[in-house]
């Protein structure tokens, strides 16, 4: 009997749980695949942020209607947190890659490309980023806010991220009520619809930069069109009283407002979405193009080929893969040491052409002795510009605000970013041990790389970035009458500029003022003299490796014979790298290859040199072999006889 | 795995050697004449020596002499090729690289060449005559009584030159066959390997053929 009821206990204490295991909770309806390949329709009605009346808390607001009375309700735009919330997981959405970059728990991999913050008049340029690689620096050691991190870098960002973090104070939390958190903007990447306008006029870009991040991913649906600015209304300004707004339409700053386009709703007010999976690379290219500039040529579309699988016919995503989480896969070797994504390991680049997934060639590289798979990443040989016997100016999209209203087209405008650099990877970061990070890998890969130029304060021996504000006010008010040249370049700095600057910075700080271009360090002595100190460790130039465009095996390095890189002038070894900095004096020198390498140049010469002798030693080995062949053979023959004869009883 | 095997084959080769000395050594009146208490008490000189029974006695004519400096040339290439062929992958567990690699790869065709030439004139001398299988006379019913008798442990030090020649070819060719572009990296791989594991065999030739000689040098 007691047996019997404790039995029957267990059973449905078990029971529930059971059925919990076999559907997580709170998975909702586009979360998970039935198994279908069909494109999904999103024929979906629209639901914005709004005010609650009754808690003042910002809610899911109700369906939108386009023809709604804005007398008595503002017309807001759609959320996607709230809107796309309806059948896709966002909190789970929202922890992906592209958003997590300042969420201290996740490892943040290989060193990938910074964001870059620059002003020629204050001659700055420095590596930002929430992501702890060694060489950047956090937004907030240069006084950047998360507001004003989003507002200049958000343009080329899918939303989320810090942009959707609460505000910090209290007058950034008006600021924030104002213009809103900045969403992840699905539709960035899975709207394929050409009315996607991520870079226009009117766009996704131009919204972020007017603090109208709340309207940023309406604006770039291509059936809505955005005026007006948050970031010109007052602290009291309210986005959810038609009154306010009213009052503020009719002033001289105007309010953003949105108007949709009425054809693209239907007659239950539902708006059809071409969202897909599958996101196309153009998508992608938007925040990921680069611009090779080799000697005034510069890699315009038509004269450049694209990466190798792309004109295979694959797409970016096709290895850049993703589940619900967004971890998606960055593709380099050691990503499955720390990355969650179940596919990591079988889809770096050595994965894929070893099983020949996707039809991917399997590489036979003859003749190329194993060491160089132990030293090399495969993008050494197979990505990004040819090398030639100096580097070249690079832009990218994030980096140049390519794709964007009125872009510097110039060649030299900053920010100067330098490649194809190869260097000796520092290493991917796979976890951190009592604060401190491990390193693994120490390949030589193509890299992208910018020499760092701030103003700084010495403390403790450590050098500590200025807030830009600072600057701002000290530096650029002693340089208020340099010339800026209208290419967008750096100015050109004296010493005597740079020593009434520090002059001028010191008197604002409480550290020593120094400044960090070209690889070296400025700093006033006792005297009021200025003092230079070459290779100081926070001047070291941040590099980032290249992993795109990948050529195909015709056009990789080595392909034509070992000198492409083992020869006394080649550019793998021995091309140069351009020392970029503001300062005159600091642009004359260079730096080799092979000093970001890791390797002893005069090994590496030497190396190189024996090259030279290559041919003459496989003829003396052959040669020898052939003498060696021929004694064995006449001596086997020999001996054949001597059997021979004794067989034949003539011995 | 490479490490273990070779390491072992070294240990158990020496091992054997010891043993095969202590065994078949030389009287010391055989080895040493008449100053022979100087030469036991001092080291130095009895190793200098024994490298002497390296200097095959020739006459001095211009093949003789030059049949001695290929010799020692040889030797010189071979200690260097195995100094830095084997000390890092052995003792450091790393693959040849650096510095090591380009004093590997200067002195093999050296080595090579060597070989070559030391083929050419020693295996005339090395023929492998019936009288060393007298077994096999003995089947036969051949006549036996004017051969000549050889000497202790010359059959040996002839296969072990024969060998040697064997050898050499897999493991020049090996190397320089990878320098083409004919093999990928799977072939390429197994160049390598065929390569270190003939390497490993070679050495142990060359010191069992080096003792060999020496032993037969100093009973002689």
């Amino acid at each position: 009997m007691k047996i019997g009821l404790i039995v029957t206990l267990a059973l449905l204490l078990i029971t529930p749980s059971l059925s919990a295991a076999t559907k997580p909770a709170g998975t909702l309806l586009g979360d998970e695949s039935d198994g279908s390949r069909a494109q999904p329709n999103h024929l979906i009605e629209l639901f914005p942020e709004d005010i609650d009346p009754t808690s003042f808390e910002l809610v899911k607001g109700d369906k939108i209607k386009p023809d709604i009375d804005e007398s008595s309700k503002v017309l807001l735009p759609f959320s996607t947190k709230w809107t796309c919330s309806e059948c896709h997981s966002y909190n789970t959405i929202n922890k992906g890659w592209h958003f997590n970059a300042a969420d201290p728990n996740v490892v943040p991999g290989r060193p990938g490309q910074p964001w870059i913050y620059f002003e020629a008049r204050t001659a700055t340029q420095i590596p930002l980023s929430h992501r702890r690689w060694p060489g950047t620096f956090r937004p907030e050691q240069v006084g950047l806010t998360n507001y004003k991190f989003t507002k200049i870098f958000g343009r080329h960002t899918p939303g989320g991220g810090v942009g959707e973090y609460d505000a910090e104070d209290a007058q950034q939390k008006m600021r924030q009520y104002i213009s809103g958190k900045l969403e992840v903007n699905c539709l960035a990447c899975h709207n394929a619809d050409p009315g996607q306008d991520q870079g226009g006029t009117c766009g996704y870009s131009i919204q972020v930069a007017r603090g109208n991040f709340r309207w940023a991913a309406a604006a770039s649906s291509g059936f809505a069109s955005v005026t007006g600015s948050a970031e010109d209304m007052p602290d009291t300004y309210d986005p959810f009283d038609p009154f306010a707004v009213q009052s503020a339409k009719d002033g001289q700053k105007s309010p953003p407002i949105i108007t949709y386009h009425k054809a693209a709703f239907d007659n239950k007010n539902r708006v059809l979405f071409n969202i897909v999976r599958e996101i196309p690379a153009k998508r992608c290219y938007y925040c990921h193009s680069n611009l090779y500039l080799n000697n005034g040529e510069k890699t315009e579309k038509w004269s450049s080929d694209e990466d190798v699988h792309l004109k295979a016919g694959l797409t970016c995503v096709d290895c850049h893969r993703n589940g619900l989480e967004h971890d998606i896969i960055r593709g380099y070797e050691e990503e499955s040491t720390i990355s969650q994504n179940p596919l990591a390991a079988a889809t770096s680049c050595e994965a894929c052409h070893q099983a020949g997934r996707l039809g991917a060639p399997v590489p036979k590289h003859p003749g190329i002795p194993p060491i160089h798979f132990e030293k090399l990443t495969c993008t050494a040989c197979h990505s990004g510009p040819w090398p030639g016997k100096r580097t070249q100016l690079t832009k990218t999209s994030r980096a140049h605000r390519l794709g964007t209203p009125n872009v510097n087209k110039s060649d030299e405008v900053l920010p100067h970013i330098i490649a194809p650099v190869f260097a000796k990877q520092h290493g991917t970061i796979v976890g951190y041990i009592g604060g401190a990070f491990t390193l693994v890998n120490g390949k030589i890969a193509p890299h992208k790389l910018i020499w760092p130029a701030f103003w700084a304060e010495l403390v403790d021996r450590q050098v500590r970035p200025v807030a830009l504000d600072v600057v701002k006010q000290t530096v650029g008010e002693v340089f208020a009458n340099l010339e800026l040249p209208q290419t967008g370049n750096w100015p050109n700095l004296s010493e005597e500029n740079i020593t009434s600057a520090l002059a001028s910075l010191a008197k604002a700080i409480e550290g020593k003022a120094v400044y960090v271009a070209g690889g070296n360090l400025y700093s006033l002595d006792d005297k009021g003299q200025l003092q230079k100190q070459q290779g100081h460790q926070a001047a070291q130039p941040y590099l980032w490796p290249i992993a795109h465009d990948v050529r195909p095996a015709a056009q990789s390095l080595g392909v034509r014979r070992c000198e492409d890189c083992h020869a006394t002038d080649s550019p793998f070894f021995f091309g140069t790298v351009t020392i970029d900095s503001p300062v005159i004096s600091d642009r004359i020198s260079v730096k080799r290859m092979v000093e970001f390498e890791g390797l002893s140049p005069v090994y590496t010469w030497l190396f190189a040199f024996s090259f030279v002798f290559r041919p003459w030693l496989k003829i003396v080995a052959i040669g020898s072999c052939v003498i060696l062949a021929g004694i064995l053979l006449l001596y086997a023959l020999k001996a054949l006889a001597s059997v021979a004869k004794v067989l034949a009883g003539k011995d | 795995m490479f490490r273990t095997v070779s390491i072992t084959s070294f240990i158990i080769v020496f091992i054997c050697i010891v043993i095969h000395w202590i065994i078949f050594r030389p009287k010391a009146n055989e080895l040493f004449g008449a100053d022979r208490r100087l030469r036991i008490f001092d080291p130095l000189r009895f190793l200098v020596f024994l490298l002497t029974l390296l200097f095959i006695p020739q006459k001095l004519t211009l093949i003789g002499v030059l049949r001695k400096l290929v010799y020692l040339l040889a030797l010189l290439c071979f200690v260097v090729l195995f100094i830095t062929g084997f000390f890092l992958k052995l003792v450091l567990g790393q693959t040849i690289s650096g510095y090591w690699l380009m004093l590997h790869a200067t002195f093999a065709p050296i080595f090579a060449i060597c070989v070559a030439i030391l083929a050419v004139m020693w295996a005339y001398n090395c023929r492998l005559n019936k009288k060393y299988w007298p077994w096999l006379q003995k089947i036969l019913q051949q006549d036996m009584t004017d051969s000549v008798i050889p000497r202790k442990h010359e059959l040996a030090q002839k296969l072990s030159f024969w060998l040697i020649v064997l050898l050499a070819m897999p493991l020049i060719l090996s190397i320089i066959l990878s320098m083409f572009t004919f093999f990928g990296t799977h072939w390429q791989e197994l160049l390598a390997d065929i390569h270190r594991y003939i390497a490993v065999l070679f050495a142990l030739a060359v010191v069992v053929h080096t003792y060999l000689m020496v032993i037969i040098q100093a009973k002689r």
